[in-house]
């Protein structure tokens, strides 16, 4: 009985392969179906997401499960041996162990420290409680994985900073005006990394987001996408009066935001403060601007420097969150030492009890004469004689376990106590 | 029992200071939760030090810098409560309490003493004069503490430093609101206050008005404070140059505060 994972994540494989995969793997209660057809698989998990596809399994025996596995990957991804060799990944035991719970924690995810991660794990685990391929080991586990996650969440800062550079804006923008409910974005140009600023701005409460572009209809149409409002371009000048946030990425070779602009809108908005993000190349606002006051400018190199710092924190971070994994690991392995002793002391227990249940009923004949109290205290006494007994043996059983040499001892005793 | 009360006041503002502080390091807002409840305890053993002393010394609990420094303390830690309440911002109280802190332990230096009240002090403006430049005072320090934080945290994110010590600060916007507020309800006391001073003056001195150093003084500052609002409500000014305006217009009133006594001959003697 072991546990495995086999998978493969955006390090190991490219995006092309990960996508066959998932696709093909789209509809996840049959290929739920297929895993749990394998003979030799006991309980199982399935995990799908765009950046990784794993399959996390207890198993009765690694190697011919593992071949099926990868068999099941291989007819499903239609992907070349060589190709299937290069991108996937197997862990066996403490390390599929260690791996669902850096999975669990984002430590493995392409942003690391991401959140939906989590979710994701979840939403698996939900479905194979569903389909009923879970069991002890995998309910062990997982709930493990979850409690590891929240332990990372919490006692590391490795989800505290933004990295991404419309989050980071945002963040930034917080900083400056509390809460951005009740503000106003401008967004000049139509750059791609404007629009998800603006789309950052909006899930962050922002009242009203304004698009300009030289050329109107591209205004008209981020304006429609996002439920925007627009303003014609010519009145750019006009428009910074009545905004508090700016978004600016067009082409234009120039600046198209210069000091004498702003400080007319200043005089008009009286001095609220107003946070300009410039993340045209070349640059759309005169940098001398950054020096004014109430004016707040961050360029794009601003943002990403921002990004790296908080992306390097991070790095630190996740060193503490691996050593919470490290005791995570050995906690659960201790856990699984301790689950190969049970069945025995279960055993144990059974024997026990059936000799018990016989001897009372042999002594039945004169135990009738008893009155119903005396005959509860004779029971008492036996079962706490036997469980003081069995006490220190079974205690003993579980430390041996635990430090993995259990092995000779669960041989004795199955001996002794004739168990087989 | 002030006495007593008050030793109480000091270890729970130096508690909730700590708190304060250890919510910043740990970031829980559970952990800044307490200190404000610690320094809720506080302000009510503060509150209730000052009433004992009134009643056992049978004047009013501003006669000297001392009660007065006392005063402000337990004033900043009232007002800061509210404005616990009001904005949500717990972080301003690992500021706001190590200022408190510093004022209150000053103030312990000679609070038991039982000095000689001069018999000028008796009448009742004195009282409603103290008290209401005193709170506006405490007004006023506010206003200066969000000042210097806005600064800081301008500074913080206009070289691009928005990390670190910056996510500890609140945000511009909530600063400057902080600092407008502050400055008008001071400006208000002070003015009631100045007001109230003529009144007693008229009464001890004869006239409402002598042009001793402490009076210019405080009409310099109380000058200040009405150019600062005059600017910003007027003129629009906001942020920046309002927090350095309101920094600068306490440091002078500071010196009116003690430095007048230093350095001048005044009939204003007492505090």
């Amino acid at each position: 009985m072991d546990i495995i994972l086999v998978g493969m994540n955006h390090k190991t494989a490219p995006l092309e392969i990960r996508e066959k995969l998932s696709i093909s793997c789209d509809d996840d209660t049959a290929t739920f179906e297929k895993i749990k057809k394998i003979s030799y698989i006991n309980e199982a998990l399935y995990l799908s997401t765009c950046n990784r596809v794993e399959v996390l399994a207890h198993v009765f025996d690694v190697a011919a499960a593992e071949t099926y596995l990868k068999d099941l990957v291989f007819s499903h991804g239609n992907l070349s041996s060589e190709e299937m060799e290069r991108c996937l990944y197997i862990y066996r035991n403490d390390s599929a162990v260690r791996h669902i719970f850096r999975v669990a924690s984002s430590l493995d995810s392409m942003v690391m420290g991401e959140p939906q991660i989590l979710g994701q794990v979840k939403d698996a685990y939900r479905r194979s409680v569903e389909q009923e391929a879970t069991g002890v080991m995998l309910n062990k586990l997982l709930h493990y994985a979850f409690r590891v996650a929240k332990r990372v969440r919490t006692e590391t800062a490795i989800s505290n900073n933004a990295v991404s550079v419309s989050s980071t804006a945002v963040e930034l923008a917080k900083k400056i005006f509390g809460n951005l409910r009740g503000k106003n974005a401008l967004v000049i140009g139509a750059g791609e990394m404007a629009a998800l600023a603006a789309k950052h701005l909006i899930g962050n409460g922002v009242k009203k987001v304004i698009f300009t572009n030289r050329t109107y209809e591209r205004a008209l149409t981020m304006a429609n996408d996002l439920h925007g409002d627009t303003v014609s371009f010519d009145l750019l000048g006009e428009a910074l009066s009545d905004v508090d946030i700016i978004i600016s990425s067009t082409g234009a070779p120039g600046y198209i935001i210069d000091e004498k602009m702003v400080a007319a809108a200043l005089r008009r908005r009286k001095n609220r403060l107003l946070f300009i993000i410039d993340i045209a190349v070349p640059r759309d606002v005169d940098p001398a601007l950054g020096k004014t006051d109430n004016v707040y400018l961050y360029n794009i190199d601003n943002l990403q420097s921002v990004v790296d710092d908080n992306m390097k924190n991070r790095i630190n971070e996740a060193e503490k969150a691996e050593t919470i994994i490290d005791e995570e690991v050995a906690e659960f392995s201790r856990w699984l030492k301790r689950l190969q002793v049970v069945p025995t002391i279960v055993d144990l227990r059974g024997k026990v009890e059936s000799i018990i249940k016989g001897e009372m009923m042999r002594a039945g004949s004169w135990m009738k004469n008893l009155d119903e109290g005396e005959r509860e205290n004779v029971e008492i006494l036996v079962n706490s004689i036997i469980n003081k007994i069995l006490h220190d043996p079974v205690t003993g059983l579980k430390e041996e376990s635990e430090n993995g040499g259990a092995n000779p001892y669960v041989a004795v005793i199955k001996k002794l106590f004739k168990l087989d | 029992m002030g006495s007593l009360f008050f030793k109480i006041a000091l270890v729970l503002y130096f508690l909730s200071m700590l708190g304060y502080i250890t919510s910043l390091v740990v970031r829980r807002v559970q952990v800044a939760k307490v200190s404000t409840w610690v320094l809720f305890s506080a302000f009510a053993a503060h509150t209730t030090s000052i009433i004992f002393r009134w009643v056992e010394t049978g004047h009013s609990p501003v006669t000297n810098l001392f009660e007065s420094l006392s005063f402000i303390a337990w004033a900043v830690s009232g007002i800061y409560l509210i404005f616990q309440v009001k904005t949500k911002t717990r972080v301003l109280g690992a500021f706001v309490s190590p200022v408190v802190l510093v004022m209150a332990i000053t103030a312990s230096a000679r609070l038991v003493e039982d000095a000689e009240i001069p018999a000028i002090l008796m009448g009742s403006w004195v009282p409603i004069h103290v008290m209401l430049t005193l709170t506006g005072s405490a007004l006023f320090a506010l206003a200066c503490l969000s000042g210097i934080m806005y600064l800081v945290q301008d500074d913080l994110i206009r070289n691009k430093k928005a990390y670190g010590f910056s996510r500890l600060l609140p945000s511009l916007r909530e600063l400057d609101r902080i600092n407008n507020i502050c400055i008008v309800a001071g400006f208000f006391l002070l003015t009631l206050g100045i007001i109230a001073g003529s009144v007693w003056a008229r009464n001890v001195w004869g006239s409402h008005w002598q042009w001793d150093p402490k009076q210019v003084s405080t009409l310099i500052s109380w000058i200040i404070y009405a150019l600062l609002l005059h600017q910003r409500f007027a003129i629009g000014w906001k942020g920046r140059k309002v927090a350095v305006l309101s920094i600068v217009a306490f440091v002078i009133l500071l010196f009116t505060f003690v430095g007048v006594n230093i350095f001048f001959v005044t009939v204003h003697n007492f505090i």
